[in-house]
């Protein structure tokens, strides 16, 4: 076995090199539930990220984890930066819950990765866009336990448009987000 | 702060001596859990996504990009050695004054029209990838690999290089894993009189098995 190149910062300087034209609308070949999964970095200070980078990978509404593309970008995939608020959005569909190889349920999801400056590995967590009693048996939920851990993974419904999912991230301190290591 | 393994060649979150990390690196240890089944897939970049030119930063321009020209080979593997293929290999870097053309970064060095700093390529089924570009003033790469999962952002730097014995963000890498981020002289793949050549191959971490749940 050969050890894995160690990971870097993407540092300040990224936003005209990475970024894709509409990279916060996500594809999918067929149709579903619109939604849009939007909220606020924070950092330790309670200190808006303004120069982050926000990735995320779904399945469809089926459940069914996205292949191809439309000619001109991956389905399935999201990449935005943080705007100079720290606010981050994403325009895609609901996703479906999912198996796992062992008959395990997976809640309706978003997987996520979080690049930034002086963040010298990705952070990576799960968001789930279902209540947590949809959600506490999730494979990752189980394995966080504490509920009140468990709730910073929880994009809340806007009551006034349910089209859309807020979800604040935390990354240092008071309500801090669960991170995982995959 | 998060627990890395002993073995581990990544780098701390809370490394002090990079400022930055103090207010952004978690103070709980991370949730290990197997890759989700979709984690374990990752996205299908289009042919189209990725233009031939895009793998040669120094044909932007009306002209030639001021700087060294220099040609960097290589290839993606994963742990066990093998290759990644169609792997999205993304490439930004300063200009030869060690600027980037981004509107943050105004520190006293000037910009260069015919460069700007960017470039794409997806490996070959070897997992090969090539770059044509000019040596930067003092730098960053990443990787996508084939897998949700496996996504790296790392940074290659150049053999004999002065300044990585006082640069934090370099030094936060575990010893063992330093070396693996040097690119090697290669004038083989240098092209005589014009450009030097440079190795440098990434290892992503490799697709574990099945995931087999929590």
């Amino acid at each position: 076995m050969t050890k894995p190149t160690p990971s870097q910062t993407v540092g300040p300087f990224f936003a005209r090199e990475l970024l894709w034209k509409d990279g916060g609308t996500v594809l999918f070949p067929g149709r579903g539930e619109r939604i849009t999964l939007t909220g606020y970095l924070f950092d330790g200070a309670g200190a808006p990220i303004y120069d982050a980078l926000f990735e995320t990978w779904q399945a469809d509404p089926a459940g069914q984890f996205p292949k191809g593309d439309d000619g001109a970008r991956p389905y399935g995939y999201g990449r935005v930066s943080t705007d100079p608020g720290g606010r981050y959005a994403i325009e895609t569909v609901m996703p479906g819950s999912f198996k796992g190889p062992g008959g395990e349920t997976y809640a309706p999801q978003i997987s996520v990765a979080i690049f930034a400056r002086g963040l010298l590995r990705a952070l990576h967590t799960r968001v789930f866009l279902a209540p947590l009693e949809v959600v506490k048996d999730d494979p990752l939920a189980r394995a966080i336990g504490d509920p009140e851990r468990l709730r910073t993974l929880i994009a809340i419904r806007d009551p006034r448009d349910p089209r859309i999912y807020r979800w604040d991230v935390r990354l240092r301190g008071a309500g801090e987000a669960v991170f995982i290591e995959l | 702060m998060p627990e890395t393994r002993t073995d581990d060649v990544h780098p701390p979150y809370l490394y002090p001596d990079y400022k930055s990390t103090r207010l952004r690196a978690p103070s709980q240890p991370l949730v290990r859990v197997s890759p989700s089944p979709l984690e374990a897939t990752g996205p299908a970049f289009p042919r189209q996504f990725v233009k031939d030119s895009e793998a040669d930063l120094t044909t932007w321009g009306r002209s030639a990009p001021l700087g060294e020209k220099m040609i960097l080979v290589g290839r993606v593997l994963d742990e066990d050695g093998r290759p990644v293929r169609r792997s999205l290999v993304e490439v930004w870097q300063a200009n030869a004054s060690g600027r980037y053309p981004h509107p943050v970064d105004d520190h006293d060095a000037p910009l260069d029209p015919n460069f700007l700093g960017k470039g794409q390529v997806l490996t070959d089924d070897d997992g090969r990838y090539r770059i044509v570009t000019i040596k930067p003033g003092a730098y960053p790469w990443q990787n996508l690999g084939s897998a949700y999962a496996q996504r790296l952002i790392t940074q290659m730097f150049f053999p004999g290089d002065p300044l990585l014995a006082i640069d934090p963000i370099f030094q936060s890498v575990p010893e063992a894993g330093r070396k693996r981020l040097i690119a090697e002289l290669d004038l083989e793949h240098g092209i005589e009189g014009v450009a030097l050549g440079y190795r440098w191959d990434m290892v992503l971490r490799g697709p574990r098995a099945t995931p087999m749940g929590v």
